[in-house]
């Protein structure tokens, strides 16, 4: 008896590692899917939805299409392209014995685009094409002034209650979740059960906003800290500059041959530039007033916040070509300030949903801001110029993810190369390190003081 | 004693149900050996690709090379300028992805986005802004260039989306930048 009962249990144990066929149900019938523990073949169970799946060798990676959706996706990787979107997977897919496996939760993520979801058990699932109830898709995107959940697939607008740690949405209509809904950001995780979803959040998260948006239908819950966010300056008499010192604390940036520290020379000048701009009466605010690890969106949310005039971030550069030298001063670029990122950060300011009379003045402002941050970062490069010890290496527009969401006219300026020997021993100097901010001090005051009109995109340089 | 004949009959069952398991696999290999190319492939066209690396002025130069196939297929082709731009400059330019980068998967939309999953490069690579610009533009600039139907290029580092390596935003395709390309 004891001996059965241990071969019983050894059995046991070792049962979910080996191979076996889980039975899938289909609407045309029923097929065996090879599996192991939690792992079903991809290729297979993507194929019973009529689906064609390739692999192409060269690329390592696979394809596959239904009517108008094409997934991509490859082993080893919890990414897949899901029509010309990047998705996360929730586990990893994997090579087996020459075949493609993956989660339950991976097909299931991987089945949702192509019209299908899979429902009942681990050991016997079934494939549903998706019927009348909306394939509700979740996601967070972390931005500046806190994360934003979108919940796309669904044309409701739910019944929403904010609870202290989570959030419920009651939908009048049938939903599903396309895939488990992953957590990120300050989204700690969610389920749904009969038509209520319940999103779960971080500690000291709380409901901030929440509105419904077409093309493609979604709805949007912005999430902010719950402790009390400093309140908005009351309006100020004069203009605000915000320099932001490159780097700091354990991000030390780009190190010279004597083993100069960007973060300390960015800092150096950021000082020496906003005393410059406080003797010419001028408000200044540094992003990190010491060596503080401070993140890219702490900055330029810190800006908005302040409702700043002028965003200036201070850098030094680094090249693999030694002989590099000269200040570079950028803005952003076109490119990056689509329209897509104009409603995105247009929704982030706006404290409810923004109406298209918003929308059309935010993107009138965010293209008067481009102008403006070109007109800035000539003035800068121009004054830069103007001192005999730097070369001129130009303006450019390039996606500096510190500018992304900035709200006002804002500028990156590269002071110097800290990898060339001979500039980064003057860029420690302190009065090579004054001369800069007073450059820089001289083109911000200028660029307040003389609102000319913007120069025509035309007249800028080009992506 | 009894029991340590019992654990030893075990042992015996689940040797026996694995040597059975994996016996019955190698007889029937699995659907994605039949779906990959066999050894029968069609003759290498030979072909040539231009590339960007960093120059001592900090600029992208372009460098023509010869390659022995140039694939047909845009993804493959992805893969072969990645890996050509990993293998380095033949010219004396210095490299564009200055760490042992190694190309992991390569896919392409039908948006013309392509996505390259690449190795992360270690701590201090990458410093400074023009070294982070040369890594997002000589590649989004070559594979744009070679690549016909391809507009735009999104870096992934070790399977993940990354926002930024310190200064650029990565988190979505770039489109190709010509004006730090050398004249």
């Amino acid at each position: 008896m004891r001996r059965k009962a241990i071969l019983a249990l050894g059995l046991l144990a070792v049962a979910p590692w080996l191979a076996r066929a889980i039975t899938v149900r289909t609407p045309q019938g029923s097929a065996e899917v090879f599996s192991r523990a939690d792992l079903v073949d991809l290729a297979v169970l993507l194929r019973l939805t009529g689906a064609e799946v390739h692999f192409a060798a060269a690329a390592g990676s696979y394809s596959v299409t239904l009517g108008e959706h094409e997934v991509q996706f490859t082993p080893g990787g919890s990414l897949a392209v899901v029509d010309g979107r990047l998705t996360p997977l929730p586990g990893p897919v994997r090579l087996l014995d020459g075949r493609v496996v993956g989660s339950l939760a991976t097909a299931a993520t991987l089945l949702s685009p192509l019209g299908w979801s899979l429902r009942g058990t681990a050991a016997a699932p079934e494939l549903a094409k998706v019927g009348e109830a909306e394939q509700l898709d979740v996601s967070a995107v972390r931005g500046p002034t806190g994360t934003t959940v979108i919940i796309r697939g669904t044309k409701q607008k739910p019944q929403v209650a904010a609870g202290a740690a989570a959030i419920t949405l009651e939908f009048a209509a049938p939903v599903e979740l396309a895939r488990p809904i992953t957590p990120e950001a300050e989204l700690a995780g969610g389920e749904l059960h009969d038509n209520v979803l319940t999103l779960r959040l971080a500690a000291g998260i709380e409901l901030a906003g929440s509105y419904a948006l077409e093309d493609p239908p979604r709805f949007v819950l912005r999430l902010a800290r719950a402790a009390p966010v400093a309140p908005l300056p009351s309006p100020r008499s004069g203009p605000l500059v915000i320099l932001d010192p490159g780097h700091g604390g354990e991000d030390q940036g780009a190190k010279g041959p004597g083993n100069e520290l960007e973060k300390d020379i960015t800092l150096a000048v950021a000082r020496a530039t906003a005393a410059h701009l406080q003797s010419a009466g001028l408000a200044t605010r540094l992003t990190r007033e010491g060596d503080e690890t401070i993140s890219l969106t702490d900055r330029t949310a810190l800006a908005n916040r302040l409702q700043a005039t002028v965003f200036v971030s201070i850098h030094a550069n680094a090249s693999a070509a030694r002989g590099a030298k000269g200040a570079e001063t950028y803005y952003m670029s076109a490119d990056a300030s689509d329209p897509q990122a104009a409603q995105a950060a247009a929704r982030e300011n706006a404290g409810a949903s923004p109406d298209t009379v918003q929308l059309i003045l935010w993107d009138l402002a965010h293209v008067a801001n481009l102008n403006n941050s070109a007109r800035l970062a000539h003035g800068i490069q121009e004054r830069l110029d103007a001192l005999q010890s730097t070369r001129d290496r130009g303006i450019r527009q390039a996606p500096f993810y510190v500018l992304t969401g900035a709200t006002m006219p804002a500028a990156l300026v590269e002071v110097g190369f800290l990898s060339n020997p001979e500039e980064a021993a003057r860029l420690l100097a302190a009065d090579t390190q004054d001369q800069i901010a007073a450059a820089l001090a001289d083109a911000i005051a200028a660029f307040i003081r003389n609102p000319t009109p913007a120069p025509s995109p035309a007249a800028a340089p080009s992506p | 004693m009894k029991a340590v004949r019992a654990f030893l009959a075990v042992l015996l069952v689940v040797a026996g149900v694995t040597a059975v398991v994996l016996l019955a696999r190698r007889r029937q290999p699995g659907p994605e050996a039949a779906m990959t190319p066999g050894p029968t492939a069609p003759t290498p066209v030979p072909g040539h690709v231009v590339l960007f690396f960093p120059g001592d002025d900090a600029l992208l130069h372009r460098e023509a090379r010869e390659v022995p196939e140039l694939p047909t297929s845009n993804a493959a082709r992805v893969r072969l300028v990645m890996e050509e731009l990993v293998a380095g400059s033949r010219e004396g330019y210095a490299a564009a992805l200055p760490w042992a980068a190694a190309v992991g998967a390569v896919f392409v939309d039908r948006e013309g986005n392509a996505y390259v999953d690449l190795s992360p490069p270690p701590p201090d690579a990458i410093e400074g802004t023009d070294t982070e610009l040369a890594v997002a533009y000589a590649t989004t600039n070559s594979v744009v260039l070679n690549c016909p139907g391809v507009e735009r290029l999104q870096l992934l580092f070790g399977g993940q989306q990354v926002a930024t390596l310190g200064h650029l935003d990565f988190s979505r395709p770039l489109a190709p930048k010509l004006d730090l390309v050398a004249p």
